[in-house]
């Protein structure tokens, strides 16, 4: 039993964290609100030169070979900043259903060039999820994964018909995206189109959710800084325990979802197949943790807090966004509730991380 | 215990109700529920013209004296008037801070000459004022103000320099009241003074402050030698706090009936899109629904109660303490529901380049409700103190 990282997830988490604590200030995506893509090209090479591009691509595709454990902390790193690119859901959602593809032995000409590509940081893919009613920043990709019924298409994204739609979070560029079936594109459909749109959906509430973590944590942050330096009655508001509890309370939330969201990831890295429930409790809890950041986030800056040139709302309107990307509360709920109400669910300290799973695969 | 009206009541609310179904419509009908909060800053020239026929069908101020050119209405009857106005729809009232601030401060407070100077025109809805209390380093801190009043004994007139935030209103008003440090040597609640100020002077500048809503409903509002009459005092130098406090006492009132059935308005409208959208299926929003209308029962309950239990010498009842608490913790939950109701959907907007639907500016919104007018723990503070007797926070030295 270990539940930490090592050295070197540390180090690659360190390394990412403090290039985006430079690079990703609130400035600079206030500038991205006005630009035409809302997309800062400088920041995405440097992204592509820490290796972010093919470090969960199998070193036999010419990647990394490293694992959504790898990735969950630079995934929160992205969501301290409120990094507004799409650098999570490529990393984390677009390029492992790629691999998926291949592996299934499925999948076209186009897939292997398309991951190459993305190792190469050359061009970028968007993945529209059924269940969101749209896909961020869909008109900067150069190919877009679509779903009709079980079916996965790889599109052109010029081949497809793209509306904009506008977010109650500036930094985000949200398309509904439209296409027309074409059996060429099509790779992969039946069952195993459908496993593909399930593992997504759980790669992506995965990565959605260390997001959300991420992003509780650069709102405590900035609320910390505030409440010692705003001083009422003579004193910083921070020294009010009616105040101070507000982010007291933030912090309880963020260390119920921490461990969450490791076991999930570690789940969806060696049993995706039953991460369901793991990856549930991970949206649950870090959206839990990331609207109370917000809600009490902005009662901490009173007023303040409130204002347009106040940065705190880059945070917390992403975070209103996220909670609902890849299913809101009650569809994760909806499904730990139907994995425990299973005949031969297993529950008990033995089967806390799934050894009983392993001995009857049939489980879950 | 009598919990109806009375006949003559349900008679007077009948005749409200013609009134306003027969006025609300027309060139007026456009502006029905809009201008709430969220929404202040629209058909502002509308509600202007609206209010002026409110006037002239005798409704602004019906809880002023007759001699005012008020009703002396009861508050039963304020009650139900507020209730059916909202009912139908009425806009939000530009001129609700004269009638509900400005007038019983000067009913208490002011002279004869400030009375017949400035009730008229709030009367009539001729004359809209905003409010002078808020400053970047006075927020929770009130008595903290800095804005400074001297009185220049070369024109005779009150000369003030500061700077007040948060203020609805403000380029649309033809005054603002002002909580202002008469003498600097005094801190906190003591050495200030409570002027009346004509806005339309060199002296005065408001800047609108962004929200996140994407709206500007509040400003900032700067004071560089901006000048009011001698006479614009009301009280004496340093008699400010206890004025300020005696407004703030009047804000606490009977259009909070009105405010519920606003609320009513946003959780039917709830209800009705997650019946069509399937909302209503899923059982942990079904609970929240009929917690939602519980809570506003209870709410309605203790305003009710908080109302015919008027002491009438200026102290708060504990029901009343609770109230500002009570309301804003069940609205800003009310925006959440509204948010998880429309699912997914919530996150876009009606159009670019913020275009906020009625619901998404009721969550925005309903952020601030926790803040303005006493935050959730300054009134925790306020119960616990005011109520329960407990020992008063530590405050700072340096005032």
């Amino acid at each position: 039993m270990n539940f930490t990282f090592d050295d070197d997830q540390l180090a690659y988490r360190d390394a990412v964290d403090s290039m985006l604590q430079a690079e990703v200030t609130a400035d600079r995506i206030r500038a991205r609100w006005e630009s035409a893509t809302g997309i800062d090209d400088a920041l995405v090479e440097q992204v592509q030169a820490l290796g972010l591009g093919s470090m969960l691509v199998p070193e036999s595709l010419g990647g990394l070979g490293l694992g959504p454990v790898d990735f969950i902390l630079l995934a929160e790193a992205c969501g301290r900043v409120a990094l507004p690119e799409s650098v999570v859901d490529s990393v984390m959602v677009a390029t492992p259903l790629l691999v998926d593809v291949l592996d299934r032995g499925l999948g076209n000409g186009s897939v292997q060039r398309v991951i190459e590509g993305l190792c190469a940081g050359e061009l970028s893919v968007g993945v529209g999820h059924p269940i969101n009613p749209c896909i961020n920043f869909a008109d900067s990709t150069d190919w877009l994964l679509l779903a009709r019924g079980e079916a996965l298409y790889l599109v052109p994204t010029d081949q497809a018909e793209l509306r904009a739609v506008k977010s109650v979070d500036p930094s985000r560029r949200l398309f509904e995206v439209n296409f027309e079936p074409n059996p060429e594109q099509r790779i992969a459909e039946g069952d195993a189109g459908a496993a593909l749109w399930r593992s997504t959906l759980n790669r992506g509430a995965l990565a959605t959710a260390a997001v959300l973590l991420g992003l509780s944590d650069g709102i405590v942050r900035q609320c910390v800084q505030y409440s010692s330096d705003r001083q009422q009655f003579g004193r910083p508001i921070g020294a009010n325990q009616a105040v101070k509890h507000l982010m007291a309370d933030v912090a309880v939330q963020m260390e119920y979802a921490r461990p969450v969201i490791h076991r999930a990831a570690y789940t969806v890295a060696v049993a995706p197949t039953r991460a369901d429930f793991a990856v549930s409790h991970a949206k649950v809890a870090a959206a839990r943790a990331a609207l109370l950041a917000g809600r009490n986030g902005i009662q901490v800056h009173g007023a303040m807090g409130y204002t347009w040139e106040c940065d705190l709302h880059i945070w917390v309107k992403r975070a209103w966004a996220l909670t609902r990307e890849y299913g809101g509360e009650g569809f994760h709920k909806n499904r730990i509730h139907q994995w425990l109400q299973q005949p031969n669910a297993l529950l008990g300290p033995e089967f806390t991380f799934g050894r009983g799973s392993l001995l009857d695969s049939t489980a879950a | 215990m009598e919990l109806r009206f009375t006949q003559a009541d349900e008679l007077f609310r009948a005749e409200v109700a013609d009134w306003l179904s027969a006025n609300l419509a027309g060139e007026f009908e456009k502006i029905r529920y809009r201008g709430g909060p969220g929404d202040e800053h629209h058909f502002v020239e509308e509600r202007k013209a609206w209010e002026q026929r409110l006037a002239e069908g005798g409704w602004t101020c019906i809880g002023w004296p007759e001699a005012w050119g008020g009703r002396g209405a009861s508050i039963e009857q304020q009650v139900i008037f507020n209730e059916e106005y909202a009912r139908a729809g009425g806009p939000g009232r530009v001129g609700h801070i004269g009638e509900t601030l400005t007038g019983p401060t000067l009913l208490a407070f002011g002279t004869e000459a400030q009375k017949s100077r400035y009730l008229p025109g709030i009367r009539a809805g001729q004359e809209l004022w905003c409010q002078g209390y808020s400053e970047p380093g006075a927020g929770s801190d009130l008595s903290s103000v800095r804005t400074r009043a001297e009185f220049d004994e070369a024109s005779g007139r009150w000369r003030i320099n500061g700077q007040k935030v948060w203020t609805s209103l403000a380029h649309e008003s033809q005054f603002v009241f002002v909580l202002a440090r008469t003498n600097p040597d005094e801190k906190a609640h003591k050495g200030l003074g409570f002027f009346l100020v004509p806005m339309d002077q060199p002296g005065i500048t408001i800047r609108p402050i962004p929200q996140l809503t994407g709206t500007s409903e509040f400003n900032e509002v700067f004071f560089d030698d901006a000048y009011c009459d001698a006479s614009d005092i009301v009280g004496e130098p340093g008699d400010g706090w206890k004025v300020a406090m005696g407004l703030l006492g009047f804000e606490r009132g009977v259009s909070t009936l009105g405010q519920q059935m606003l609320f009513q308005t946003e959780l039917d409208e709830i209800v009705r899109i997650a019946k069509s959208n399937g909302a209503a299926q899923d059982p942990a929003l079904r609970q929240r629904i009929a917690e939602a209308h519980i809570g506003l029962r209870t709410l309605r309950y203790n305003s009710l109660r908080m109302l015919s239990d008027n002491a009438d010498d200026g102290s708060l009842s504990r029901e009343s303490m609770i109230y500002k608490l009570a309301w804003s913790s069940w609205h800003r939950n009310l925006g959440k529901l509204a948010m998880d109701v429309l699912g997914p959907e919530a996150e876009l907007l009606e159009a670019a380049p913020y275009e906020l639907s009625k619901l998404q500016s009721l969550f925005l919104f309903t952020r601030a409700d926790t803040i303005y007018g006493g935050t959730n723990q300054i009134q925790r503070n306020i119960i616990a103190e005011r109520a329960l007797g407990m020992p008063r926070e530590p405050r700072g030295e340096a005032r």
